[in-house]
């Protein structure tokens, strides 16, 4: 058992740190001080849409339409409403907002296995030895929703929500299961949609049920201390408050259900996961969620990359962030929600046997927007093939650092191993700091 | 460890406290004792910490050294400051103490006053980067160093450091022309911007001997100059008032015999800041609560422990009972009685069942067994439940499932037949409730294919010389030597030549594929370990053991095994006896159970050792440790506190709620509804704690916390709660299937005919095991007032499985 001294930051460990000499005035003054500024962070939100498979950079944000054929690909690059930024003529509907969002060219990290390459993205820390293609917890450090679940705001909702699936590398790590995330664990476009126990079984009423909770208030009525001495007793305690309220505000527990959005809004998004789980993502913000993770796969194009780009991928893609930015502009979110469409990694610039591209971590693009980023900009650049950045690097440690500092979190937080080692949320990564300018 | 909530809680509950901040009691002292009794001071850095310590006629010790009043006879000699005792000019004289009317004398002698003494690197200049912070993992000593800047974690690699202050950064760190332009010191004293901050202040002693240091050329240091041997740390244990202070003096004892004052150049840990915190100086200071601090000190890589007890100001005399049923409780009333805390009463018949039974196999009491045990009139019948229990078949499944976890037995890692052959021998390894030394010993040596013998599948969760060491010292001997792998433990003795020695027993364990994702672990021939950074070859022994010979000749990991598992080893025995202590009692002696080191202390050693000695006694039979702990009074203390133990949660005064672990409570859950769970391609009626694969496909046990399996200790599973857990608990649709299966519990009892009465008395004997009390038949009455019984009774077993009273044991 343990008090936080503010958010996140464990007092005893706090001074335990000093003491060891890990820590310098200086480090424990900003610490305070971001503390203090804890106290003050407004409810920032964030939806981290994740394209499982890796996103070929030269098709989509970073053409190259003079590197030769075999690297080039079949797309060509297309004006946008920012004059100057081009993007593959894939993205029709994407190059009508390029004015909201801003592309950053340059991301760059060694490893070429998904797994692993997720493990970074999802976390901004390197996979250490290990297997990381398993769909459990696989978290060698905790996954950036994680940090946002133990040092963000707290909202009307759980914090840390993951749709439609449980994400490789999205878990808690050594925060503890508290902050990992409620996982939806069901595709919103299915016609059967639901979120798994936050509504009564079938068949139980609703009168059954407030009976029920009549009876089990009574029975864990507090008795003389021993439960109020008890942390687990008192943290379960807790989280049966957190779900009866989620159980019986109406406001939360109708922003799970889809359903409630009119049909022409649905088919605006697209009744396709990636759209569903994007307008699932804006209602979940809007009632106070902190951090919505979005899984979309099967962008693994190893084959036919073109005609998977084009028939199967980029259309319901392309339909879906515009409408998702528009839609949070229009309810006043889009300031206050950072929206980050990331991957594992890049694909090779040279085109392959079977008409794919294979992995390639050395340079690759990702997307923000919203949360006072400067959208109509471009950051980073890369060599005539797409191949290696050329200018402005940037890690994932370097993203995860921005996410959480767009978030009013402080990424050295400093945060203790289960061996007792004291390290930084984020290892030597540093906020990209022109998104905002 | 009390924490901050405690004390919050404490502030409103105590009168002691609310009364306001407590004065430490005036004590008559009948004399005095100063340390060291003669002071000797040779050269211009050198100092010594006083300390002074008041007797009391009942020879109780304080500390007085902040509080005494000093005089020199001859006041050109020397001068003391804040109890720091430093030359002026070469001579003698005598220091005289004084306090509440008494007085010491003590010699003093100062010597080269005039020079610097000579500088060396390693034993002067590396401690003062530790002590300053600048080596640490978060700074300098980061992998990648800070801003160019890089030194080894915690001083391992000196010679890359002195490299890096000489060599590097074109000569601007050190500057020998004008000591005082060295960014070394500009940064530390932070009069250049520094990432870092001000580390010390211009004129301190550190600055002064890294002046001393630039200024002599920054001299490496003679090589044959002594190195440190230990440390002597004094005083080593106090018993303390609340809000007093306790002065450290810690003395570093060289190769030549030589000692030095080392107080202010050594690091303090304290573990729990709320009873004792440190100051850099080596002075504790006490709070307002109660309880025990153990204060680390470290001065390169050289550890101590000072160990602080701070007893409640009431003492609680009247409230104890001084009954022992065996030695447990005898060692664990002398540790209550230090502290002034009481015990609290003995849980209830029940209550005790249910422990007894989710403790020592893992499933709940069947009503019939809960009755017989509350009419059994005998005055032993406690004693004759544990030796039932024991006896039970449920047992080796559970404590196999606990060792499953330990050793990572996984299915992902270890494929299906790998993880079952694995997962049986474990199991049939408390069946036959086999020796632990013996299979231990076979499991480190064991060969042979991984499909037909399960413990060789241990050499194929781990893989590389390394993580066996990081594996088997961490499960077996509780020592964590991931640190050491690449530097020199933070807190501990361990080095790279303790890691790397342990690695060397492995280096020859081979690994060959056979067919269906099998593989032949064999041992090849021996292949020492090289240290990583100078490649040279490290001598294989055990960490902390002597090299064993011989170890060419057959198979070396039997040499380890032997030294792991005898009973001299100071290690395996305590850790399995910690580990069973922790499951029954709720909290190890040693937190976290598996990390023994002489920095965190046993909260009561003599019972550590009382528990270890009796394993070996019992030739590692484990049923007998359970045993003895199953029968003593301090496991049958009830959970309720008392008004003198509310705020302890190390000292088993009473008894620690927990939450019931993820495979026993779905058993828990299928018991009670007598509703079984189906596991995917496993028979009829196999139960949560039965599975050999962690990763059979459940939602319950994922969001309950079973263990990953990712790591050799229990940390992988968790009884922290989530909001999941709760939402489960309450809307499953499969925990309302078993509620309302039409061969469960419920719709039996109601289709027996049993009355109101009798269902309620069924239900709660069959969840919570024992009979309703008085608010459940008001609850159970309230909904049977407005509903059928069927569902009445339903409503009602849906509420007990959501109380506190059954998902946690009691």
């Amino acid at each position: 058992m343990s008090s936080n001294y503010c958010d996140g930051v464990d007092r005893r460990q706090f001074l335990k740190v000093g003491a060891v000499g890990g820590l310098s005035m200086a480090e424990v003054l900003r610490l305070q001080k971001a503390c203090a500024n804890g106290a003050e962070q407004k409810d920032l939100n964030c939806i981290f849409m994740f394209i499982v498979g890796g996103m070929p950079q030269q098709d989509m944000w970073d053409l190259k339409p003079d590197a030769p054929s075999g690297i080039r690909g079949d797309f060509d690059p297309i004006d946008t409403a920012v004059s100057g930024i081009q993007i593959g003529d894939v993205l029709p509907q994407i190059s009508k907002v390029t004015d909201k969002f801003a592309i950053l060219r340059s991301l760059t990290h060694g490893d070429s296995d998904h797994g692993r390459g997720i493990h970074t993205m999802m976390t901004g820390q390197k996979a250490g030895v290990g297997d990381f293609n398993g769909r459990t917890n696989n978290n060698q450090h905790p996954c950036i929703g994680s940090m946002v679940a133990k040092l963000g705001r707290p909202g009307g909702l759980p914090p840390y929500i993951s749709v439609p699936n449980f994400q490789a590398s999205g878990g808690p790590s050594f925060l503890g299961p508290s902050y990992g995330p409620f996982v939806i664990d069901a595709d919103p476009a299915a016609p059967e949609f639901a979120v798994r126990d936050i509504t009564l079984p079938a068949s139980v009423t609703v009168d059954q049920s407030q009976r029920r909770r009549a009876a089990l208030r009574e029975l864990n009525r507090f008795e003389r201390r021993v439960e109020e001495v008890s942390g687990q007793v008192k943290a379960l305690d807790g989280f049966y408050e957190k779900a009866y309220k989620l159980m019986t505000s109406q406001k939360a527990k109708e922003a799970f259900d889809i359903d409630r959005e009119s049909e022409a809004t649905r088919e605006r998004y697209g009744m396709t996961s990636i759209g569903q789980c994007s307008l699932l993502a804006r209602r979940l913000v809007e009632a106070g969620c902190r951090f919505v993770s979005i899984e979309n796969g099967h962008w693994d194009t190893h084959r036919r990359n073109t005609w998977s780009l084009r028939e199967l991928l980029c259309p319901s893609f392309d339909q879906a962030i515009p409408v998702l930015l528009n839609d949070l502009e229009d309810r006043g979110l889009l300031e206050s929600t950072l929206v980050v469409v990331t991957t594992e990694f890049g694909r090779t610039p040279r085109i392959n046997d079977l008409a794919g591209r294979d992995h390639w971590p050395n340079a690759f693009s990702i997307l923000m927007a919203g949360g006072g980023v400067r959208g109509g900009q471009v950051i980073g650049a890369t060599d005539k093939h797409a191949a290696e950045v050329t200018d402005r690097p940037i890690t994932p440690q370097d993203m995860t650092a921005t996410i959480l500092n767009t978030m009013g979190i402080d990424h050295k937080t400093i945060v203790h191993t289960p061996l007792g080692r004291p390290i930084h949320l984020v290892d030597d990564g540093r906020p990209v700091h022109e998104l905002f300018g | 460890m009390v924490s901050l909530a405690t004390l919050a809680l404490l502030v409103s509950w105590s009168p002691a406290v609310s009364s306001g901040v407590q004065e430490a009691p005036i004590r008559d002292a009948a004399s005095l004792i100063v340390s060291p009794s003669k002071i000797v001071i040779e050269g211009s850095n050198r100092r010594q910490q006083i300390l002074v310590t008041a007797l009391t006629a009942t020879d109780r010790r304080f500390d007085v050294t902040h509080l005494a009043e000093f005089e020199f006879i001859n006041t050109d000699v020397a001068r003391i400051d804040d109890a720091i005792v430093f030359g002026i000019v070469d001579g003698d004289t005598e220091l005289l103490v004084r306090h509440s009317g008494l007085t010491a004398r003590v010699s003093v002698e100062v010597s080269d006053i005039s020079q610097y003494p000579p500088v060396n690197f390693q034993n002067d200049v590396i401690p003062l980067l530790s002590k300053l912070g600048c080596n640490s993992g978060g700074c300098h000593g980061k992998q990648s160093g800070q801003n160019g800047f890089k030194l080894s974690v915690f001083g391992f690699d000196a010679r890359s450091d002195y490299d890096s202050l000489v060599r590097e950064g074109r000569g601007r760190r050190v500057f020998p022309g004008d000591p005082a332009r060295s960014l070394l010191l500009l940064k530390a004293t932070g009069l250049k911007p520094h990432g870092g901050g001000q580390r010390t202040a211009p004129d301190s002693q550190e600055i002064e001997l890294l002046n001393a240091w630039i200024e002599q050329g920054m001299p490496w240091g003679e090589e044959e100059a002594p190195r440190l041997e230990n440390i002597q740390v004094e005083p080593t244990d106090r018993v303390l008032d609340m809000q007093s202070q306790q002065q450290i003096v810690v003395t570093a004892v060289y190769s030549d015999g030589s000692h030095r004052d080392v107080t202010s150049a050594t690091t303090y840990t304290s573990n729990s800041d709320v009873v004792a915190n440190v100051d850099a100086g080596g002075r504790v200071q006490t709070g307002t609560a109660p309880g025990e601090a153990a204060i680390t000190v470290n001065y390169m890589g050289a550890v101590g422990a000072v160990r602080v007890i701070v007893p409640r100001s009431s003492m609680a005399d009247q409230f104890f009972d001084p009954t022992v049923n065996n030695q447990i409780d005898a060692l664990v009333w002398a540790k209550l009685k230090k502290l002034g805390v009481a015990p609290s009463e003995l849980a209830d018949d029940a209550t005790y069942l249910r422990r007894v039974f989710l403790h020592a196999i893992g499933t709940l009491p069947s009503p019939d067994e809960v009755l017989t045990f509350l009419s059994d009139r005998s005055v032993d019948k406690r004693q004759g439940i544990v030796e039932a229990v024991l006896q039970r078949e449920e047992y080796s499944e559970y404590w196999g499932l606990k060792f499953s976890d330990i050793l990572m037995v996984n299915e992902k890692k270890l494929g299906a037949r790998g993880a079952y052959e694995f997962d049986s021998w474990l199991r049939d390894q408390f069946r036959t409730n086999r020796p632990y030394d013996e299979w231990v010993r076979e499991l480190i040596t064991a060969t042979g294919n991984s499909g037909k013998y399960g413990p060789v599948n241990f050499y194929r969760a781990m893989r590389t010389p390394e993580d066996l060491t990081k594996s088997i010292s961490q499960a077996f001997l509780g020592i964590r030597m991931d640190c050491a792998q690449c530097h020199h433990h933070p807190f501990e003795k361990w080095g790279q030549a303790d890691f790397y020695g342990m690695t060397g027993f492995f280096g020859g364990v081979q690994r060959k594929s056979l067919n269906s994702g099998r593989e032949l672990i064999y041992y090849g021939s021996y292949s020492p370990a090289m240290m990583p950074l100078t490649g040279d070859v490290v001598e294989t022994r055990p960490p902390g053991g002597i090299a064993p010979e011989n170890l060419e000749a057959g198979d070396p990991r039997v040499h380890l095994a032997q030294w792991m598992t005898s009973s001299e080893n100071p290690y395996f025995a305590r850790l399995i006896v910690n580990r069973i202590w922790k499951h029954f009692l709720g909290r190890g002696l040693i937190e976290p159970e598996d990390d023994f080191r002489s920095t965190n202390p046993a909260t009561n050693e003599p019972l550590l050792d009382f528990l270890a000695d009796q394993l070996i006694r019992k030739e590692y039979d484990l049923k007998a440790v359970m045993r003895i702990i199953m029968n003593s009074r301090v496991y049958q203390l009830s959970s309720k506190p008392n008004d003198t133990n509310f705020e302890d949660e190390q000292n088993y005064s009473h008894f620690l709620v927990e939450r019931i672990p993820a495979e026993v409570l779905l058993d828990s859950v299928s018991q009670v509804t007598s509703s079984p769970e189906r596991f995917a391609g496993m028979p009829h009626g196999t139960r949560a704690i039965q599975l050999w694969d962690n990763r059979m496909p459940s939602y319950f046990l994922d969001t309950f916390g079973r263990s990953e399996r990712l790591s050799a200790c229990e940390c992988g599973k968790s009884g922290e709660p989530t909001m999941a857990q709760a939402l489960h608990l309450m809307n499953a649709p499969e925990i309302d299937d078993k509620i309302s299966d039409p061969n469960g519990r419920v719709a039996g009892l109601v289709a027996a005919g049993l009355t109101q009465d009798e269902i309620v008395r069924e239900l709660c004997l069959a969840s919570l095991s024992r009979l309703p009390n008085e608010k459940e038949i008001q609850v159970a009455s309230e909904l049977f007032a407005q509903a059928t019984p069927e569902q009445a009774a339903g409503d009602f077993l849906w509420s007990l499985l959501n109380s506190y009273d059954f998902l946690f044991v009691r």
